[in-house]
Parts: C-alpha cells; sequence; structure tokens
C-alpha cells in the first residue's frame, strides 16, 4: 500500500509568475500582443513620415497655383507621380501638405478635448453632488448638440484658420471624456488612499491632481486616441463642407470635396488618395487606442 | 472598436468608392444652335430646365417687386407682345419687330417725343390691338409706381409728359425732357405691354368692362383687380383673363412648384409663329437633379455647371450639343472707397492699376472656368459685340504683367518688406509718393469677401491671390453665401465701421444689363450699386450724358473712360447658363437677355 504524501509546492510555483522586466516593459510587452495595434502604430508613424519629412524630399510649391501647367494631369505625368488637381498643384505635394492639417488639427484638438473633459470629469466625478449633476447636465445638454452643426455655425460666422479650428473642435468634443473621466474619478475617490490624504488634511485641489487625474490616465490615453481619429473627421467634415482653412492651405478633406467635383470626368486620382488617406488614418488611431487599452487594462491577463 | 468610428468610417469609405447676352433714329426689322434643316410644325413637345429657384411664379405681365424673376417676363412675352422687344435673337443686342408689338417708330427732331406705329397683332378673341391697349397699360403704371417691380424714380413712367392716341394705330409719347433715344427705346418703352383694355380694364370683381384706368383712383382698383387675379396660381390656367392674349403662345398648365406648359396660340397673327407646339418648363431645386435628369435624357434644353465642362464627352455622347450661353452681362469686384484703412489706398489709380495688371483674364477664362467665362475690361458687356464697346475697353487696357503690376506700386513709394509684402515707405502726396491718406508702413494687405458654393469662384480667388502674393500683396479669402456678400456691400456708405474692402457677387455675372448698358444704376453717386463710393465727376458725367445725349459715341467715351479709371477691379464674365440642348433641336440664337424664346425653335429631321 502506498503512502499518500503531501508535497508541499514552492511560493513560486503556486504565486502569479512575476517578470524581472520593468513595468514600461510588461505594458509595452502587452500592447505588442495585439497585432493590430501594430499596424496601427506603424501606419501612424508611416503617416507623420510621410506628411511631415515627406516634403522634404518631394518638394513641391504648394503656396503658388500654376494655371498655366496642365490642369488635372493624371498620375504617371513626368514630375507629378499622382498628377495635378484643377489648379496645378502636384497632388501628392498636396496630399503631405493636406495631411499636415488634418494630422496637426487632429493631434491637437484631440488633446485639448482630451484635456478639458479630463478636468471637468475629474472635478464633477470627485466634487459629486448637486456640483455633479450641474456639471453632467451641461454635458449631456452639449452632447445632444449635433458636433458638426455648431461647427458649421461657428465657421459661418468667423474666418476659419488652423489654430481656431484646433480650439473649436477641441471645445466641441471633449464631452464623451468628460463622461468617461467622471466614472473613474468617482470609483478612484474612494480608494484607501485619497481617504487618507483627506483624513491627513490634504486638499480637494491635491487630491484631484495628484491622485484622481493621475490614476484615469489609462482611460484617458486610450480616449486621446479616438479623440484624435473623430476629430480628423471633424476636419474632414466641415472642409468637405466648404467651410475649411482657406487657400492656399488645405487638407484631406477639402481636397476629397474638391475631387468629387470631377467625378464625372474621372479624375480618381483627386477623390481616393485623399479619401483613403482619411480611411487610414482614422483605422491607425483607433488601432492604436484599442492596443493602448489592452495595454492598461490588466484585469484577467498575465502580468 | 467602438461603434461610432465604425459607422463613420464606413460612410467615408462608402463615399470614397461609390465616386469612383443698335442704335437707329427709325425702325426697320431684324432676325443657330443644332443641326440639320429646321423642320415645319410638330407636336413633339420640348421640355426646358428652369435654374433652381428661377421658377416663374406670376402670370400677369405687370409684376410687383417681387415677382421680377427672369423666367416670369420671358414667359409674359410669349403670351402678351412687349411694345419694343430688344433681344438677341440677331445675334446682336437689338429691336427684335417680329416679337414687338410696335411696326416703327420715329423721333421728334428734338429727342423729346416718339411716334410709334403699331403691327397688326390681335387679341385672342379676336378684337384687335389698338393704341388704347397700350394707353391702358401707361395708366396703370402711372398710377401704380410704387406697386411696379421695374419702376425707377425720374425715369418711365414719370419721365413721360402726355400720352396721345391719334387712331387705333398710332400714337406719340412725349417726354419731360430729351433723352437718348436708345435708352428711351431700349431701356424704357421696352417695359410697356399692351394689355387688353376690352377684358382687363375692370375695377372690381362682378364689373363690367369699362374705362376705369382714365382716372387715378380707377387706375388703382384695376390694378388691384388684376394683381388679385393673379395672386392665385392655382387659376392661372383656368381663369379667362390670362386666355386674352396675343403672342404666339398660349397657356395651358401652370403648376404650384412652377411647371408650367405653354402650347402654340392658334389665334396669334403676328410673324412670329412657333413651329413647336408644346414647351414643358421644368424648374428645379438644385444643378445635381437637373443633371441628373439631363443624364437620364429626360430633357431637351437643359444646363450643366461649368466644372462639367470638361467632359462634355459624356453629354455629347447621350445626343446633346453642349452650348455656353452668354449673357448681357459685366463682373466685378467692387472696392470700397469708403474703408476708413484701405479706402486712401483704393483711391489712388496706380494702386487700382496695379491690382488689374495681376488679373489674367483669358487664363483664367479658359482654364479655370474652363471657357464658361469671357474677359471683360470694362463697363460694356463684350459679348455679343455692340456700338457701345470701345477699342480701349475691348483690347484690355491692363493686360496681365507681374512685373509692371509691381512697378506700378514700387514707382510710388512702396517697398517689399522681409515678409514679401508691399508696405509704403515713401508717404506724401508728391510724385513717386504712396499719396493722400496712406501712412508710412501701411501693408498691401486686402481681404475679398466673396460669395461660396462655385468650384470655379473659389479656384478663380486662389490663382488671384497667387498672382498677387507675387508682387507682394497678401489677399485674404472671406467665403460667405451669396445674400451675406450682397448685405455686406450695403452694409456702410461712410465712417469707421465700413470694413469691408472689395466683395465678389460675380458666380453667375454680377450685373444683367437692359439692352442699353447705362451705368446709371451702377457707377452714378446716388446709385445704390456704387456700393464701394467711387467718385468721380468726369464720369458721373458721361453716365448722365448717356441717358439724354444724341451723341452716339457718348457711350463709347463712357466705356474708354471707365475701362482706364477703374471704378471696380474687372473680372472674367461667367456665361448665363451652359445650355445642353437635344443635337436634334435648332435653337437659333440664345438670348443674351436671358430670355428664352421658343416660338424661334425647330426639331430637325
Amino acid at each position: 500500500m502506498s503512502e499518500l504524501r503531501l508535497v508541499p509546492k514552492r511560493v513560486d510555483e503556486i504565486a502569479p509568475r512575476l517578470s524581472s522586466a520593468s513595468p514600461a516593459a510588461r505594458a509595452w510587452r502587452r500592447f505588442r500582443a495585439n497585432k493590430l495595434a501594430m499596424v496601427g502604430l506603424c501606419l501612424v508613424v508611416l503617416l507623420v513620415l510621410f506628411c511631415l519629412v515627406g516634403p522634404l524630399v518631394w518638394r513641391t510649391d504648394q503656396i503658388h497655383t500654376n494655371i498655366y501647367s496642365d490642369l488635372m494631369a493624371p498620375p504617371g505625368t513626368p514630375g507629378h507621380p499622382l498628377g495635378t488637381d484643377d489648379l496645378g498643384y502636384d497632388v501628392l505635394g498636396r496630399l503631405m501638405k493636406g495631411g499636415q492639417t488634418s494630422l496637426i488639427v487632429g493631434l491637437l484638438a484631440g488633446l485639448l478635448a482630451t484635456l478639458i473633459g479630463t478636468i471637468w470629469g475629474s472635478v464633477a466625478g470627485y466634487v459629486g453632488g448637486v456640483v455633479d449633476t450641474i456639471m453632467m447636465r451641461i454635458v449631456d445638454a452639449g452632447i445632444a448638440l449635433p458636433a458638426t452643426f455648431l461647427l458649421l455655425i461657428l465657421s459661418a460666422i468667423t474666418r476659419p484658420s488652423l489654430p481656431l479650428m484646433i480650439v473649436v473642435i477641441g471645445l466641441v468634443s471633449w464631452l464623451v471624456p468628460a463622461r468617461l473621466i467622471r466614472a473613474e474619478s468617482i470609483s478612484v475617490k474612494q480608494r484607501d488612499y485619497v481617504q487618507a490624504l483627506r483624513a491627513v488634511g490634504g486638499s480637494h485641489t491635491r487630491a484631484v491632481a495628484r491622485h484622481i487625474i493621475p490614476n484615469t490616465v489609462g482611460t484617458m490615453i486610450v480616449n486621446a486616441t479616438f479623440q484624435v481619429a473623430d476629430a480628423i473627421l471633424l476636419v474632414a467634415y466641415i472642409s468637405y463642407l466648404g467651410m475649411g482653412i482657406q487657400a492656399p492651405a488645405t487638407d484631406w478633406g477639402a481636397m476629397l470635396t474638391k475631387g468629387i467635383t470631377y467625378t464625372y470626368q474621372g479624375a480618381w486620382w483627386l477623390i481616393f488618395p485623399a479619401g483613403l488617406l482619411i480611411v487610414i488614418t482614422v483605422c491607425a488611431f483607433n488601432f492604436v487606442g484599442d492596443g493602448l487599452r489592452d495595454m492598461f487594462d490588466v484585469k484577467g491577463r498575465e502580468a | 472598436m467602438r461603434a461610432i468610428p465604425i459607422r463613420i468610417l464606413a460612410a467615408t469609405l462608402g463615399a470614397v468608392t461609390a465616386i469612383a447676352l443698335a442704335g437707329c433714329s427709325s425702325g426697320s426689322p431684324n432676325s443657330t444652335t443644332g443641326s440639320g434643316t429646321p423642320g415645319a410644325a410638330s407636336d413633339q413637345p420640348v421640355t426646358y430646365a428652369l435654374m433652381p429657384d428661377q421658377g416663374p411664379s406670376w402670370v400677369a405681365p405687370i409684376s410687383p417687386p417681387d415677382k421680377m424673376v427672369t423666367a416670369n417676363g420671358a414667359l409674359h412675352a410669349l403670351m402678351w407682345v412687349p411694345l419694343f422687344q430688344y433681344d438677341g435673337a440677331s445675334g446682336k443686342l437689338e429691336w427684335d419687330q417680329k416679337a414687338s408689338a410696335a411696326s416703327s417708330y420715329t423721333f421728334s427732331a428734338d429727342n423729346t417725343s416718339i411716334d410709334i406705329t403699331l403691327g397688326n397683332l390681335t387679341w385672342s378673341d379676336g378684337k384687335p390691338v389698338t393704341s388704347r391697349d397700350v394707353q391702358f397699360s401707361y395708366n396703370l403704371v402711372k398710377n401704380n409706381t410704387d406697386l411696379w417691380g421695374s419702376y425707377s424714380a425720374g425715369l418711365y413712367p414719370d419721365s413721360v409728359k402726355s400720352f396721345t392716341i391719334t387712331d387705333d394705330k398710332h400714337f406719340t409719347i412725349t417726354f419731360d425732357k430729351a433723352y437718348n433715344q436708345q435708352f428711351l427705346l431700349a431701356n424704357q418703352l421696352s417695359m410697356i405691354v399692351p394689355m387688353p383694355q376690352h377684358a382687363w380694364d375692370i375695377d372690381k370683381a362682378g364689373n363690367p368692362v369699362g374705362d376705369y384706368d382714365q382716372t387715378a383712383d380707377g387706375a388703382k382698383a384695376v390694378w388691384q383687380y388684376i394683381q388679385t387675379q393673379a395672386a392665385d396660381v392655382s387659376t392661372y390656367a383656368t381663369n379667362p383673363m390670362w386666355q386674352v392674349i396675343n403672342g404666339p403662345y398660349a397657356l395651358k398648365s401652370w403648376a404650384q412648384d412652377g411647371s408650367v406648359t405653354i402650347v402654340a396660340n392658334t389665334k396669334y397673327t403676328g410673324d412670329d409663329k412657333p413651329s413647336i407646339t408644346t414647351v414643358n418648363f421644368k424648374p428645379y431645386t438644385s444643378n445635381d437633379a437637373e443633371m441628373n435628369d439631363v443624364r437620364a435624357g429626360a430633357l431637351d434644353y437643359g444646363f450643366i455647371t461649368p466644372d462639367q465642362l470638361s467632359a462634355q464627352g459624356q453629354y455629347t455622347s447621350l445626343g446633346y450639343n453642349v452650348v455656353p450661353w452668354a449673357g448681357w452681362s459685366i463682373t466685378y469686384m467692387p472696392y470700397n472707397f469708403a474703408n476708413p484703412t484701405m479706402g486712401p489706398v483704393f483711391k489712388q489709380l496706380y494702386v487700382r492699376q496695379g491690382l488689374q495688371s495681376a488679373i489674367d483674364q483669358p487664363t483664367l477664362s479658359s482654364k479655370v472656368w474652363m471657357g464658361a467665362a469671357m474677359p471683360g475690361y470694362g463697363p460694356i458687356p463684350q459679348n455679343p459685340p455692340s456700338d457701345y464697346l470701345s477699342s480701349v475697353q475691348a483690347n484690355n487696357p491692363y493686360p496681365y504683367d507681374l512685373t509692371k503690376a509691381e512697378k506700378y506700386f514700387t514707382d510710388n513709394g512702396w517697398t517689399k518688406g522681409s515678409d514679401g509684402i508691399l508696405a509704403c515707405t515713401n508717404p506724401g502726396t508728391g510724385a513717386g509718393q504712396c499719396g493722400d491718406g496712406i501712412a508710412a508702413g501701411t501693408q498691401m494687405k486686402i481681404t475679398v469677401t466673396t460669395q461660396n458654393g462655385s468650384q470655379q469662384t473659389d479656384n478663380m480667388m486662389a490663382a488671384i491671390k497667387s498672382a498677387l502674393s507675387q508682387i507682394g500683396v497678401s489677399m485674404t479669402i472671406q467665403s460667405v453665401t451669396l445674400d451675406n456678400v450682397l448685405t455686406t456691400a450695403q452694409t456702410c456708405k461712410q465712417g469707421t465701421d465700413c470694413s469691408w474692402q472689395l466683395v465678389f457677387f460675380g458666380t453667375a455675372g454680377s450685373w444683367y444689363f437692359s439692352a442699353y448698358p447705362s451705368g446709371q444704376s451702377l457707377f452714378s453717386q446716388t446709385a445704390k450699386w456704387n456700393c464701394g463710393q467711387y467718385y468721380d465727376t468726369k464720369a458721373f458725367d458721361l453716365i448722365n450724358q448717356m441717358l439724354t445725349s444724341s451723341d452716339t459715341d457718348i457711350a463709347q467715351q463712357y466705356s474708354a473712360y471707365l475701362a482706364q479709371q477703374l471704378p471696380v477691379m474687372w473680372m472674367p464674365n461667367p456665361v448665363y447658363q451652359i445650355s445642353v440642348v437635344k443635337t436634334n433641336l435648332n435653337i437659333a440664337t440664345q438670348d443674351p437677355g436671358g430670355a428664352f424664346m421658343p416660338q424661334r425653335w425647330s426639331w430637325t429631321a
């Protein structure tokens, strides 16, 4: 008869396996595990290089029109791999120039929206009560108004410019982040370390600035990527509706609008490149956003 | 990934993938697009497209101010023949006797009166058109000037001293002073439309026909009666009033949306008999909707937008001829001489010369407008050619030359700064100095408030901005709606709040003239549309002489002077519309005045 023996297991066998890698390296590993996120990140890098470094390599005059050259020359025309538009601008160079506007406005407006939303949401969630109710009803009212409608009204009564578009898009895009951050801050403010801070006389400002906001950074960053993608689309929308920035500046939405005018002329090179770049950019930022969500969300995952 | 971005992306992807218009002292008569031989009377109807917001809305030939749409006037002329019809049927904008009630006229030696003889037209009820019918029309207008859309204070009917009937076919109109003959005929007497006094001289519903128009109160009552009858669109085709006509066509139907069908008037006795028996006028709410119908072959005579000119093949392959329709118009950008900052700059002729020299009208017309605009260098319409056009204007006194354009500035105290923008560095009023009211450091930064919604206008402004930047002029483009531009242009007459600098409202031409293109309404000192407060006593004198002088060269003097003085920035003049016409439909010449004349159309074999 054999003897039943209990063999004690070592601690490292029953405890979760802890990596010797740093937290950042572990986060990067989680991000890399999402293949679409990696594809998105590569695309964002390529797009940034295309828009910001591209003009240094492919030099074209995107300031002066050239109505004395071939207008709407098809792709493959010597000196114009993607052809020219109806004012003689080189389309490849125009895509780079337009991309700068789209990316800059998108990134800065997205970040502005996230910043405003974070502050608004964290204050509402932390303070609670009547203040929370009033602040969130303002958010609800704002969400009920179509952003495109507000943008068109503002564009009609002001002269569109790059800084103005950043500010305006940022000011109509912070509502959703505010809701997310509020929910997060309500949770965080119940945590022991926040209670401890208050118990030892720490101020509300310190509680929000040093504890609430830093502990919602994951939600903030993930949302920021989606905000950037949405802002790029909003730029495209208002430019498509003819309310974008002034020539000779352009963006992909404005290029798409112009191209559509020439649909029946078969000038596909005025439509597809700009349209596809909008789609690719928005997809890329959304993929990255998904990856970042995975990166910050450790529940049920291996550390 | 979130649902909203996916939906937005799908919409974006879907959008991307789915898009894969002459002078004489006594009258005499005068008179082609399409191919083949004009046919005889045809039962095959013609469907004609009306431009958005241009649908007919008023049946009576005396229109109130809010019913002055071109289509109304054109339809009226088909049913009630004007006393003097001026159009471009001959290829030149002149008196079209076939389409007029008058057959001849003679001016008095001092140009203060005119004897007019009527032709042999009859009303559809068999009664002849007489001098009394003309007097009836005159009496109504004279006593209801404030209600008449064509009224201008001091001009017809205010300028008429007496109306004397000699007999049924002859009458004399005497004026308060001598007027230029062409001005009288083309711009004043052309507004008179004989109306059936024997049928319409009614002061109240239910009352019999009388001579109510002979008194002021009676004329007011008759006017009111006619206007009341015309207020109900649903009765246009059935009201017996509107069936008493003398023109080549009669009204068959008139819908609330502006759809109108006319049929040949079988009782017409004039010389302008139609061969097309039925014409359908179809209104549209958008250009795209109309062009879809063109592509579907649902229209016989439609239009396309200028950007479609580069793809004419798709329309010719559908059996259409593409025929630009030049309007009797000019296009320009007014300078605001009352702007507190830039007004003094614009008042300098050298500044206006420099800016004008940077406008390459021939290239803009051919490449940006794709041939849908024609260069215009002065105050007289250049298409079709006329006796009013001076050689100075026709030959462009300020041809495109950027070097010369910049020299206008550098020769007058302006220097390019490190930012590439010209600044006044030699202020003062002497030779070679910037000029009165221009402070040192003033930069050549201009703002153009332009109408939006047109790719061609956007592109033209971008091209002009580009050209101006090369001579050191910084131009800011402010795109707003047409209504906004027109309101802006009228916002101020002087003062610090007069902020606009230049305005452009010429996507479809800035100004359409009556047959005699006087500048009375545009550049005279008190004209409403001298919106930039242009002030030049010689120009004002020439404009006044155009109305009163018997000098046949006065129009050319006016043309040459304003082409050189540049009261506005002259711009390419877009055509009235780009017509697409079925190849077997002969439409003769398109009227630069914007009227359609289906009585001259015919189907070819």
